[in-house]
């Protein structure tokens, strides 16, 4: 119990951390000076600090859905696979409730983009509407997908039978899933090929528009949830898709599990240095191929086992 | 050695391609004519006789197919020698021509002589590849727009062949190991394949790309539009030397299917034939201009041997491949100078010869056009005769007879359209139009007369004797 | 092992036909081969068979680096088109290509009782050739057809390895003898069309 809350409070922490890094090395790459690692923090304490605006226009919704924004996600963190063997886990929440939580959190975020009445906030909400209603279908059958492997619906319990018994015979399901998982990812996250989180430039911002005239601790609690999403991605694909290192002590379990926390954060990183972020309406192309490898992930496994 | 020496003209018709003199292509035809000793040495010898291990085996079959291209390859390179005279190419385009002739010649022979899968589909591809460049000779933007075309779906065709290949590979390989690549082994042990299944599927994979490459039903105006984009030793060298040896494979994979399960293939192609015919007869009666309507009647003569192999008529399709093999070479090459007043001419084509030559080619030429329709004298027509009994007999084995024999009377009324089609031609050949002279070189009537003479031998009993005793 | 490399190779192959630029598409088909090549190894020293360890690694070296160099090369050369969108919008492959998966999945399930070894690879190697014929029916420009007749050989060459256990060896060569006259007659064609224009 205590190793299960340890790992929520880890997680929590590193959120911050994660983006940072994604930051820094994207910089490093661009041979600029890069960030602190720190940074999320300095943010956050600064933002805390500060006076937070609402507009004239705005109803109680905003002072509301900055809060069920992190709450569901927070939510989420208590649902994951466990990081170490014989650790404490929920099993029986599954793929539907987790992606459920998930588009709670996005629908009280186009609320609040909505909810000032500026032109932004509807651009942003509509957009990022678009974009989730093509990710959740992806999400559910990749989920799906990877439960049917691990013989459980449960998405803890699931983590635990991979790590238990490693799908050999269905490596190629596997791979598709977890190729299918990444891009759901990046897509979700706002990352890159999808959507800039550092600039707001009006064409192509999503995730920016929608919190463009929050301020002070509300801008703090969505930061957070946008860490938070991105650490419950990055645990989840390393619980489901990463299952090793899982029988050691508790110490040596949690090192091995944030180190695949950071290799995924650095394979997004460098993914993002490499791409070009695409126009809007092909971001329909990227989230349609991850359909096609969630929806091949599943064939494999039901026509040929494999 | 044998081997060797089928294998020097065409070897030496590539080292020559590579001196740029004009004396040097003077030579190619004589030295081409050495190609038939060893044939002939192979007609003498035991058969089987085994060229390169159990890799490459004559027996009759192949050594007659053999006999074929190597007349069709003699004839070819002697009307190349004109062909600066009758179109505009480059002398090095003329000498690029020569090369991949000689890499063709040498694909298409290991591939008539494979007695293993491997090495017939690569020569198969080998030719397939050389014709694309021969095909670009000409420098026109549509033989460029058709070479590319032949090089993907004959790429695909052939693709489809070797994906049928391997399936059969491995529905033998269980039973027989690496021989399962060995031809006489499949069809040794065709009684105790552990997979039928496996092996109809990859024979029907193979004879579909098969099909597919020489024209049948998908692609009929595929072959015609790149004929008539090429110039017209390619049409002869695709029509004479290239489908048979794409040919010689459907017979060989056929014999094995058929010892599998005869009923099942016969259908599968008589289905298939009647759907080629069907479309390619009314493409004919469409046809404007020579290259396309003598490809198209190749197409549909292909068609025929296939379905008369397969319904067990042997020999008629022996007869019939041969003389196809030796009729439609001389008519694409005639259109050489059948052409030269204009593409689309049909009217008049056949007037305004002067000389001896031009007497001697314009009989030739008027000859072929009419045996191609299976005109009594012609081999075609007692290959027909011989070929629709055949059919007939195997529809009063069957279950079916009235459908048979429908389908047989539907094939004979689609046989007449193209005769009605090529009869009409021929007339207004001869007796529409205005006069225009034409020239013809001697190399052309000599390449004629040598098809006139091989048509001839096929008659001969002794032939015909030989024939009967492949099958 | 195995089935892991089965399937990035067919994911290299989906990605390849969503590929709109002619590098891209190079490269996936450089995966695609290393793949293969890797496949051919592992396959090859788990059998035991020298022949498909020397095709393996002929496959590599020939498929995954000398081939998309060239062909590199000749795009610069003769200047092709670098940008090469598809025919057939993304929206309608996302369709058209679970199709074909399906269908050639359950096209295959009578073969799966007939091979030795694992019987997936049949499946998985038809639907590869279709989906190489797609990538040659779905572009216009050349380069991308010439790629997806190179992927179709791709796919032929991992039925060859996995549905029959190495072909023999005499036949390997000459199939790569043959890529490599492609190769050359694709550069001979691509050669005249610069100098027509």
């Amino acid at each position: 119990m205590i190793g299960y809350l340890a790992t929520i409070l880890l997680l929590l922490l590193l959120a911050p951390i994660l983006l940072s890094f994604i930051k820094a090395v994207k910089m490093r790459l661009l041979y600029k000076r890069p960030v602190s690692l720190l940074q999320g923090y300095r943010d956050f304490s600064k933002l805390l600090r500060k006076e937070s605006l609402v507009s004239e226009e705005a109803s109680a919704v905003t002072r509301i859905a900055p809060f069920l924004v992190l709450s569901p996600l927070l939510l989420v963190l208590f649902y994951l696979p466990p990081i170490a063997k014989g650790a404490f886990y929920v099993s029986f929440v599954d793929a539907f409730t987790i992606t459920g939580l998930l588009a709670l959190s996005t629908f009280f975020l186009m609320l609040l983009g909505l909810d000032s009445a500026g032109s932004f906030g509807g651009m942003g909400s509509s957009r990022e509407a678009f974009i989730s209603a093509l990710v959740e279908p992806a999400m559910i059958l990749t989920i799906f997908s990877v439960s049917m492997m691990a013989g459980d619906l449960g998405v803890g319990q699931a983590g635990v039978n991979l790590a238990h018994h490693f799908p050999k015979e269905h490596m190629a399901s596997y791979l598709f899933a977890a190729i299918s998982f990444f891009i759901l990812l990046i897509a979700e996250n706002g990352r890159i090929p999808v959507d800039n989180p550092e600039t707001h430039l009006e064409l192509t911002m999503i995730h920016e528009a929608m919190i463009l005239d929050i301020s002070g601790p509300y801008l703090a609690l969505i930061e957070t949830a946008a860490s938070v999403k991105f650490v419950i991605f990055a645990s989840l694909f390393a619980g489901l898709f990463l299952p090793f290192g899982m029988d050691h002590a508790w110490p040596v379990a949690a090192a091995i599990f944030v180190v695949k926390l950071f290799a995924v954060a650095l394979a997004v990183a460098i993914l993002e240095v490499n791409t070009a972020k695409l126009r809007l309406f092909k971001v329909p192309n990227l989230l349609g191929i991850a359909i096609v490898f969630a929806f091949l992930s599943l064939i494999t496994y039901y026509v040929l086992g494999a | 050695m044998t081997l060797f020496f089928l294998l020097l003209p065409p070897l030496l018709m590539f080292a020559a391609s590579f001196v740029k003199t004009s004396r040097t292509r003077k030579l190619l035809p004589l030295s081409s004519f050495a190609v038939l000793v060893p044939v002939a040495l192979l007609f003498r010898l035991p058969k089987p006789y085994a060229l390169w291990g159990e890799y490459l085996v004559a027996d009759d079959l192949n050594t007659y197919i053999l006999l074929l291209s190597s007349v069709v390859g003699i004839g070819v390179t002697l009307a190349l020698l004109t062909l600066d005279r009758h179109v505009k190419v480059s002398e090095k385009e003329l000498y690029r021509f020569y090369r991949f002739f000689g890499l063709f010649w040498v694909g298409l022979s290991l591939s008539i002589l494979a007695n293993h899968m491997g090495i017939f589909w690569i020569g198969l591809e080998m030719a397939t590849l050389s014709t694309v460049y021969m095909i670009k000779t000409n420098r026109s933007p549509a033989a460029h727009k058709e070479a590319w075309n032949y090089m993907i779906v004959g790429a695909i065709a052939i693709s489809l062949v070797l994906f049928g290949i391997i399936l059969i590979y491995a529905a033998y390989k269980p039973l027989l190991g690496e021989k399962a690549m060995l031809f006489d082994a499949l069809l040794a042990n065709s009684d105790r394949i552990p997979s039928p299944f496996l092996f109809e599927l990859g024979f029907a994979l193979t004879a579909v790309g098969i099909f597919v490459k020489m024209g049948f039903f998908p692609m009929n105006l595929w072959l015609a539009h790149i004929e008539r984009a090429a110039f017209y030793p390619v049409a002869a060298l695709f029509s004479g030397i290239l489908e048979s040896g794409v040919m010689a494979g459907f017979f060989r994979f056929s014999t094995i299917a058929a010892a599998i399960d005869h009923e099942r293939l016969f259908l599968f192609v008589l289905v298939y034939t009647l759907l080629t015919l069907f479309i390619v007869s009314f493409l004919i009666f469409r046809a404007k201009d020579f290259m396309r309507l003598f490809s198209l009647s190749g197409v549909e003569h292909m068609a025929l041997i296939a379905l008369f192999w397969v319904s067990g008529g042997t020999f008629a399709a022996l007869l019939h491949f041969g003389a196809h093999a030796f009729l439609k070479p001389a008519l694409f090459l005639s259109t050489g100078v059948l052409e030269s007043t204009g593409r689309y001419h049909f009217a008049g084509a056949l007037r305004g010869y002067h000389g001896t030559r031009g007497k001697v080619f314009w009989f030739l030429a008027g000859l072929f056009m009419l045996a191609i329709v299976s005109i009594p004298p012609s081999p075609m027509f007692f290959s027909e005769l011989y070929g629709f009994g055949a059919m007939i007999e195997q529809a009063k084995a069957s279950d079916h007879l009235l459908a048979m024999l429908g389908a047989i009377t539907l094939l004979l009324v689609l046989l007449s359209v193209i005769f009605y089609r090529f009869v009409a031609i021929y007339q207004s050949m001869k007796y529409e139009g205005a006069e225009e002279g034409k020239t013809v070189y001697i190399s052309e009537v000599l390449a004629l007369t040598i098809f006139a003479v091989g048509l001839a031998a096929l008659l001969l009993p002794g032939t015909m004797a030989f024939l009967k005793g492949i099958g | 092992m195995v089935d892991f490399l089965i399937g990035l190779f067919l994911a290299t192959l989906i990605t390849a036909l969503f590929t709109t630029r002619l590098y891209r598409l190079l490269f996936w088909y450089s995966l695609n081969s290393l793949t293969l090549g890797l496949l051919a190894l592992t396959v090859g020293s788990r059998i035991g068979d020298t022949a498909m360890l020397v095709s393996g690694g002929i496959t590599i070296a020939l498929k995954a680096l000398a081939i998309p160099y060239i062909l590199k090369t000749l795009s610069q050369k003769f200047r092709l088109s670098r940008q090469t969108p598809p025919t057939i919008k993304t929206q309608y492959s996302i369709i058209l290509v679970p199709a074909i998966l399906v269908f050639t999945f359950y096209l295959a399930e009578p073969v799966t009782h007939m091979v030795q070894g694992n019987a997936n690879y049949v499946a998985i190697s038809i639907s590869s050739l279709f989906l190489s014929l797609l990538l040659m029916i779905e572009h216009r420009n050349i380069a991308p057809k010439i790629v997806g007749f190179l992927s179709m050989e791709n796919a032929l060459f991992l039925l060859g390895t996995t549905a029959t256990g190495g072909m023999p060896m005499l036949v390997e060569l000459g199939i790569f003898f043959d890529l490599l006259m492609a190769i050359v007659v694709v550069n001979l064609l691509l050669y005249r069309e610069e100098v027509e224009s």
